[in-house]
């Protein structure tokens, strides 16, 4: 084998020009599987790590979108998470909030407002009072700046207010302008999940579905089944949810660039493919006499049909390999402009090298068969 | 050796060989001569399995192989026979060395190793110290030198040698019929076609053939 191999190298140095010229369709065709594959694997390894070990593909979520703002009774009751989890292809259901905020009413003297509730944060810079970390069931309110205005004429500080029936005290009063989204109240850790993280609406359904269930069909199914009988749904409409709708997008633009990518490469490796024939076929002809020389002294035709593919798939494993180094240098080129990195896979380098030989065997196969059926005595008359 | 019955051969219309009946026995050494396009290389063609379109019955170690595979006549061709071809037919792009290896790169026979075998015939023919050369660094006498050890480097039973002294001048010639003659010798059956009275001189015996027949001397040729 090993000369065999010595011997092909040594016919295609022979006319390196012409070789290298034959090999270019194939470099330009192997160097695009490799981007293409590279960037395919990079975005894959970026889109599963961030979603870590919540991955989305067996699971369907539907979206509870309220019409008011808050509403505690809102959301998904457990009766709806019955109906959803008997829609064929449904394994189980569980429902969550995509906020970790409370809907309540707060009321003072005669006025009232619907307001976003939560456990108040470690550190909050406040406008007027004092801020410090309640403990127990200190029943101390922070409220934002538009609720106080909304509430109170003058000073808020000190006031009694009720929250869902609970009476609270107005210990400071936060600016609510500003890029971070406040709620307008701050109660107590304690007071919080005493009081209201039962009620932080059930606005998310997750429906984890059968494998090979069709998550389309389901989240349709659901959607309607909802909004036909949702417990909740005078007061709000459903939908199905694309997390991933960001990168969604962004998929198929790059889906678009991958596909271009792919056209390039397989035109260039048809050319390539083409151009290997071409070349294989000279090659054939201009050793007519060689091919009779060694028929005659002991060579089968099925050595000779070898000798020409073993040269005609090394031929392309040469060009594959150059591909795969302008494939590296590509990539890194890539790397500069993509969010994410693309990466060559061990699996690519190998896809490219069977390509590669595929497309020597394939392409050199009629030419070195007919080297092979030569009739040895009209081989012998070459000079 | 061999043995040929009524051997006929066209290309067409054209007869290039008719009635051929042969006899040649082993160890000898057997020269044909006649005129150019007489059919000489049509023949050992035949004889040397190159060619299996004729008709009649040609008999090789007393086998016929009309209807032996083609792997089987390669490994054949590669193992017991030894050919020496009109105009050297060298690989110009391999060396000395490379081109008389070929035989053995085929070879199903038990060898030993292959480079001592090189070696030994290499140094039968007197090429020594030209190994790596290309057959163009060569005079014709040493190209054909090259052809004759690549032809017996597998030690075959029978050499067909067609035209080896053609493109040589005498004194070259006469050293190329002594190697033949050395390996007649030794053991080695030769048939070996010429132009030449003289080279001829050298075999055992000599036939003529004209318009593809083959006579057992010169006069009938020549009548
Ligand atoms: N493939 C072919 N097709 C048609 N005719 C052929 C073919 N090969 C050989 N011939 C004819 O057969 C005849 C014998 O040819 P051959 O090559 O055997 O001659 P030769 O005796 O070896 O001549 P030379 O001494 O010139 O080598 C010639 O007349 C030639 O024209
Ligand atoms: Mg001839």
């Amino acid at each position: 084998m090993n000369d065999k191999i010595l011997i092909a190298l040594k016919s295609i140095g022979k006319n390196k020009n012409r070789n290298f010229l034959t090999m270019l369709g194939i470099i330009i065709g192997i160097a695009s599987v490799i981007c293409i594959l590279a960037i395919g694997d990079g975005f894959a390894h970026t889109v599963t790590k961030g979603m870590g070990s919540h991955n989305v593909r067996n699971k369907v979520i539907i979206e509870y979108q309220a019409m008011t703002d808050y509403n505690a009774d809102d959301g998904f009751t457990p009766n709806d998470a019955s109906v959803l989890a008997e829609i064929p292809g449904v394994d189980h259901v569980k429902l969550s909030s995509s906020v970790a905020e409370a809907g309540a009413k707060v009321q003072y003297k005669t006025k009232h407002a619907s307001i976003g509730l939560n456990k108040q944060p470690k550190h909050l810079k406040l406008i007027k009072g004092s801020y410090f970390t309640m403990t127990g069931d200190s029943n101390g309110a922070y409220i934002s700046e538009n609720l106080a205005k909304q509430l109170f004429k003058k000073n808020a500080i000190n006031r009694l207010i009720t929250i869902n029936g609970t009476v609270f005290v107005v210990q400071g009063i936060y600016g609510s302008g500003g890029i971070e989204y406040r709620p307008e109240v701050y109660v107590s850790k304690t007071l919080f999940k005493e009081l209201f993280a039962s009620q932080i609406s059930k606005d998310e359904a997750k429906l984890y579905v059968q494998p090979n269930a069709n998550k389309k069909q389901i989240g349709k199914t659901a959607v309607k089944k909802m909004k036909k009988m949702g417990e909740e749904k005078h007061a709000a409409t459903y939908k199905v949810s694309h997390p991933d709708q960001v990168s969604k997008q962004f998929t198929k633009i790059l889906n678009d660039i991958t596909y271009f990518i792919a056209f390039i490469a397989g035109i260039s490796l048809l050319i390539a493919g083409i151009g290997v024939m071409n070349v294989m076929y000279i090659t054939v002809s201009e050793r007519r006499k060689e091919i009779g020389i060694r028929r005659a002294f002991g060579a089968t035709s099925a050595d000779i049909r070898n000798q020409f593919l073993i040269e005609s798939v090394i031929l392309c494993v040469i060009g594959g390999l150059i591909g795969i180094l302008l494939g590296y240098i590509l990539v890194a080129i890539i790397n500069a402009f993509l969010p994410f990195k693309a990466v060559i896979t061990t699996y690519a380098l190998i896809l490219s090298l069977s390509v590669s030989t595929a497309v020597g065997l394939i392409f050199g196969y009629i030419p070195s068969n007919k080297a092979a059926k030569s009739e040895l005595v009209g081989l012998l008359k070459e000079e | 050796m061999l043995k040929v019955t009524n051997v006929g051969k066209t290309y067409g219309k054209f007869t290039a060989l008719e009635d051929i009946n042969l006899e040649v026995n082993d160890g000898e050494f057997l020269a044909i001569m006649g005129p150019s396009g007489s059919g000489k290389s049509t023949l050992i063609n035949i004889l040397g399995l190159l060619d299996q379109s004729y008709t009649g019955e040609y008999l090789l170690q007393g086998k016929n192989h009309k209807e032996v595979s083609d792997n089987r006549l390669s490994q054949i061709r590669g193992d017991q026979l030894g050919f020496v071809f009109q105009n050297f037919k060298l690989l110009t792009t391999y060396s000395v060395y490379e081109n008389i290896e070929i035989p053995l790169v085929y070879s199903k026979k038990e060898q030993r190793n292959k480079r001592e075998l090189v070696e030994d015939v290499i140094e039968k023919v007197g090429l020594k110290g030209k190994e790596k050369n290309l057959p163009s660094e060569l005079s014709g006498g040493q190209q054909q030198r090259v052809a004759i050890a690549r032809a017996i480097v597998n030690h075959p039973n029978l050499i067909i040698a067609d035209e080896p002294t053609g493109a040589l001048d005498s004194k070259t010639s006469k050293e190329i019929m002594d190697i033949f003659t050395k390996l007649n010798q030794d053991g080695t059956t030769v048939i070996m076609v010429t132009h030449d009275s003289e080279v001829a001189e050298y075999a055992m015996r000599t036939v003529y053939i004209r318009d593809g027949r083959l006579y057992d001397d010169e006069k009938s040729v020549k009548k």
